[in-house]
């Protein structure tokens, strides 16, 4: 099995398991949009997004299933209005994760919970311009949104919370993960699909 | 019967190049997300961009997708205009993310919607593929447009079958077990069945294969295309201040 390369059926379920993927975050994120929720996304989505990620986790075997996963997330990301950050984030995950799961050859299953919950991290991407592009983003939306909704996010999102965005993204990933496995254990297995 | 997102392409429309499609998505979010206020250029290039999709989507038959998002701009734009300078507080905080929803984040999602709703799974292969973009990354897209319409029927069948069960939203946990479940499941057997599909008609060969996709930029892909570069082009400009 190792060292196989990617088959049309293995680009074919990233594009299904994609597709599923997409629908979960974007129904989630669309909670987002108000202020107080806004950081929390991070750490809520890779949740919802944890039981079709873990079932893909067991059609993965090859090593850049997850990378491209990640190109194809940032590509329909960028699509709805994403900068190219979002893309270079996911692309990051992507590869980190596949490099995590390739040292488990692909079979193991906490490596594979690991390997979901850095790939977690990379809708921190959608959330880097905040801080990278600070002053700038927020001339912008502070002319865009108003004031009001401008400060209501900057109090929100001051340097310190950064770090704990990045780890929210990742224990969120965790949880994730196990909610997705136990559901694959419940449902999944039982029918043969997993 | 039209089901939501099924593509309609060829039986009614201005027929526009999978290219200028792509180009106007990413012109779109990448001036409407991050444009700045409706001051100057801007009260111009952002409305005209964001009316492209309604315009565009009146020529297919997706008439009353069109109609309504138009007017909902309408609507969002004057909101922005006229009533953000006097409210304050609360409805302020309301409002603002509202508006911004709409005049900011539904217009690239509008002109994705109309992608979908108007090309075809060959057309976007032979638009990617003049694009030269990788097989690898080529496929995974294509079939995700393609499961789309998939999952949103999916989805409605199975919200009726649980709703004649009484599984409601009014417990998260087990609505999210009921329904989610059970999609990823209809879906992960669609797909089979699909990868099973494709790779009887010869895909994943090592011989290129060819596509009986015409395509092309007419007269209407160069009007959009100067709307939707000349449109990113100056709100550019206008960050940067020189407008």
């Amino acid at each position: 099995m190792e060292n196989k390369k990617i088959t049309a059926k293995d680009l074919i379920n990233i594009g299904i398991f994609a597709a599923i993927y997409f629908v979960v975050l974007f129904v989630v994120a669309m909670i987002g949009f108000f202020p107080p929720f806004m950081v929390a996304l991070c750490f809520i989505c890779p949740i919802a997004t944890g039981i079709p990620f873990m079932l893909y986790m067991t059609k993965v075997h090859t090593f850049g299933q997850l990378t491209i996963f990640g190109v194809v997330m940032g590509l329909a990301n960028m699509l709805i209005g994403d900068q190219w950050i979002t893309l270079a984030f996911a692309v990051i995950c992507g590869l980190l994760a596949d490099l995590i799961c390739l040292s488990g050859k692909y079979r193991s299953g906490s490596l594979a919970v690991l390997g979901y919950a850095v790939f977690s991290i990379w809708t921190f991407g959608k959330m880097l311009p905040l801080f990278i592009m600070r002053d700038s983003y927020f001339q912008a939306m502070g002319q865009g949104y108003g004031k009001e909704y401008a400060e209501a996010v900057l109090k929100l999102t001051s340097n310190w919370v950064f770090p704990i965005i990045l780890v929210s993204g990742f224990i969120g990933g965790l949880i994730g993960a196990f909610i997705g496995r136990a559901v694959l254990k419940k449902h999944f297995e039982r029918a043969g699909i997993a | 019967m039209n089901t939501f997102l099924h593509t309609t392409a060829g039986k009614r429309h201005l027929r526009l190049d999978p290219r200028t499609k792509f180009a106007l998505i990413l012109c779109t979010s990448f001036t409407l997300v991050w444009g700045m206020s409706l001051i100057g250029v801007m009260a111009v290039v952002r409305p005209a961009l964001a009316f492209v999709p309604a315009i565009l989507l009146l020529f297919t038959p997706r008439l009353r997708v069109g109609i309504v998002y138009g007017i909902l701009e309408i609507l969002c734009f004057t909101a922005e205009i006229t009533v953000f300078q006097s409210t304050t507080g609360f409805w302020n905080l309301i409002l603002l993310p509202v508006c911004a929803i709409i005049t900011r984040y539904m217009p690239c999602v509008v002109a994705a919607y109309y992608m979908m709703a108007t090309t075809t799974v060959s057309e976007f292969i032979a638009g990617m593929e003049r694009m030269n973009v990788t097989q690898k990354i080529v496929i995974p897209l294509s079939v995700m447009f393609r499961f789309f319409p998939t999952i949103v029927r999916e989805h409605r069948c199975i919200n009726d079958a649980m709703r004649m069960r009484n599984i409601t939203a009014s417990n998260p946990v087990s609505m999210l077990e009921y329904r989610i479940v059970p999609l990823i499941a209809a879906v992960a057997k669609i797909g089979d069945e699909l990868s099973a599909a494709a790779l009887t008609r010869g895909f994943g060969g090592d011989v290129k294969r060819s596509n009986v996709c015409e395509i092309g930029f007419g007269v209407q892909d160069i009007i959009i295309l100067l709307i939707s570069f000349g449109g990113a082009f100056t709100s550019i400009l206008a960050k940067v201040g020189l407008i």
